[in-house]
């Protein structure tokens, strides 16, 4: 609560400082040669005070393996807004040091691969300095060097973001998709963005999993410029990549811990997975070893009749 | 609940099964998502959801409500029906479709707002994967063009001499007829010819083997062979071929049977006879390397 009245305090300050941006009418600017009108604000934007200054920090632990490897590079490459940093070592991943580390690079967010026994990827998305956090599982990694993903598209161009409907069904999936916005979105105006809309992000939630397909907007090239409603239709999507399938585990309040806003109950970690897997094999022994002595007690209880024809063959 | 649920899932176990069986492990069905996803039948009962907290946070952390559209570029489509996550071919359509939709009304938007979008095609600029990159792809791309059109080239090829067999035999078989039947007509003829007695006037049948053809040369080529000559050309100059030559000298030589031993070989007359051996060419052993 007391956050929200400094944020607003904030603005305020922000707005008086900024010039000529009002709605509310000020006294014309004196300027050497007279007075100088403000110039008249015939948008209706509420807060120009606002800028979309988003930076993400991506980064990852130590032993993370190439293909989890190369996913991070890609998302770096995806996202003209990120500062890549150095991997982390396992024992900064709990307690405060990630959010020094992301307070010393001057971000706002972060994205950090954390990779568990070479086999697992889990991705943090972070707000920073006190926002919500969130870990995923990933799944179904296929980073952009796959040769069947065959799209390319401009580095640093700002993607549309599309999401499914049911993102808005629930409030776990409202402060996702916020979250997936505010970090996947390239601010407008950013230094390395370039300039045209070529590529779209797909987020999509099936199966209480979101899917991140990303697609180029290839469109036949006569007639590039003058889009008539005949170029509308000819447009198709080549998929660029990557492609990951996140899972979510928990959603905290604070950024990397806090209290426990969200758990997923349909979350089966996969060491779990894999311990039941194994299950079955060591039962196997463990059977083997009581059908013997079963056998042993059997033949103890019921013994065979001698045998006559036993001393036939004997010399 | 639970006993029955374990009785279920660790069916073989049954008697001999002294583990502890934790919640979460019976409450599991197999229901296997990909890469060994699996999800709990039912949610564990004390997962947190904290709604007002989620609500919460985000109005924190959200951005100003009237923020102009082209600051987020958000666009949300509607999943028309509910997608099978392990088929992946519907499952990808539905993303495909879902990204189509949007850009489509992203697009529209923009161009209300008159701010281009589409990339001009002499803009060139850093691209998210490497030329060398978009080089392997393309490689690719052809090479599997063509195994396609090659396997398809083979299958006509075998079609082709499929078809090509059958009418080749169609063929001989008309020829041979035609022979046969040219060769019934000029009999024919002749046994007319006879009967009446060499005669020569007023021939009922003219002769109509002659359709005209008979002083056509065929279309066969064959250059270097005047029209009357009936030697065979030159395949059958010069005497005999090189095997029928081999052959009667050893049937000269070894005539008509007899034993095998009882006669010379090698004298005088027969050193500096080369006549039976194979000239140069392949003699030895082809193993050897030469």
């Amino acid at each position: 609560m007391g956050k929200k009245r400094k944020q607003r305090e904030a603005e305020k300050v922000e707005s008086e400082t900024k010039k000529g941006e009002d709605a509310a009418p000020e006294r014309p600017k004196r300027t050497l040669l007279g007075w100088k009108e403000k110039p008249q604000d015939d948008e209706n934007t509420v807060s120009p005070s606002f800028r979309n200054k988003e930076k993400v920090l991506v980064t990852c632990s130590r032993r993370i393996n190439f293909r989890y490897r190369h996913l991070m590079l890609n998302m770096v490459s995806l996202l003209p807004h990120c500062k890549k940093d150095n991997k982390v070592e396992s024992k900064e991943i709990k307690g405060a040091t990630l959010n020094e580390l992301v307070e010393l690079r001057n971000c706002s967010s972060c994205l950090f691969f954390e990779c568990r026994k070479h086999k697992d990827l889990y991705l943090w998305m972070a707000k920073c300095p006190n926002g919500p956090s969130v870990k995923f599982l990933v799944n179904a990694v296929h980073t952009m060097e796959e040769l069947k993903l065959t799209g390319n598209h401009l580095r640093g161009s700002r993607p549309l973001l599309t999401f499914s409907t049911n993102f808005d069904n629930n409030a776990h999936w409202k402060l996702l998709k916020e979250m997936i916005i505010q970090i996947f979105g390239t601010p407008k105006g950013h230094q390395k963005s370039k300039p045209y809309h070529d590529h779209v992000f797909v987020f999509s939630i099936v199966d209480d999993h979101i899917w991140f397909r990303n697609y180029q907007i290839s469109v036949p090239h006569n007639e590039s410029d003058k889009v008539s409603r005949g170029s509308l239709e000819k447009m198709t999507l080549v998929e660029v990549g990557p492609r990951f399938c996140l899972n979510p585990i928990k959603i905290f309040g604070g950024s990397f811990g806090g209290p426990t806003l969200y758990e997923n109950p349909f979350y089966v970690s996969p060491n779990q997975i894999r311990a039941l897997e194994r299950k079955p094999k060591v039962n196997t022994f463990a059977k083997k070893v009581k059908a013997k002595t079963r056998r042993k007690m059997h033949e103890l209880s019921n013994p065979l009749e001698p045998d006559e024809f036993a001393d036939m063959w004997k010399e | 609940m639970g006993i029955s649920d374990r009785e279920v899932s660790l069916s073989d176990e049954d008697e001999l099964q002294e583990d502890q069986v934790n919640e979460d492990y019976e409450s599991e069905s197999e229901s296997e998502l990909e890469d060994g996803d699996v999800k709990l039948s039912e949610p564990s009962k004390d997962s947190v959801y904290d709604t007002e907290g989620l609500l919460d946070k985000l109005g924190d952390i959200s951005w100003p409500q009237n923020l102009p559209w082209i600051d987020k570029l958000t666009v949300d489509i509607d999943q028309a029906q509910e997608v099978d996550v392990n088929d992946d071919l519907a499952r990808e359509l539905a993303f495909y479709t879902q990204a189509l939709e949007g850009t489509r009304q992203a697009f529209e938007k923009l161009q209300k707002m008159e701010v281009p979008f589409l990339r001009p095609p002499d803009y060139y600029a850093e691209m998210v994967k490497s030329d060398s990159h978009m080089e392997k792809v393309k490689g690719r791309l052809l090479a599997e063009k063509r195994k396609i059109e090659e396997a398809e080239e083979r299958k006509k090829a075998r079609e082709a001499k499929k078809l090509a067999k059958e009418v080749q035999a169609q063929k001989q078989k008309e020829r041979a007829k035609q022979k046969k039947e040219e060769i019934e007509v000029v009999k024919k003829w002749r046994k007319q010819r006879q009967q009446s007695g060499f005669s020569d006037k007023g021939n009922d049948l003219p002769l109509d083997f002659e359709d005209g053809k008979s002083f056509e040369r065929s279309s066969k080529k064959r250059p270097g062979v005047s029209p009357g000559d009936r030697s065979g050309g030159k395949a059958w100059q010069g005497g005999k071929k090189g095997k029928m030559k081999k052959r009667d000298f050893r049937d000269s030589k070894f005539g008509f049977g007899g034993k095998k031993g009882m006669k010379k070989q090698n004298t005088a007359e027969t050193t500096n006879d080369f006549r039976d051996s194979n000239k140069g060419g392949a003699s030895g052993n082809k193993k050897r390397k030469r």
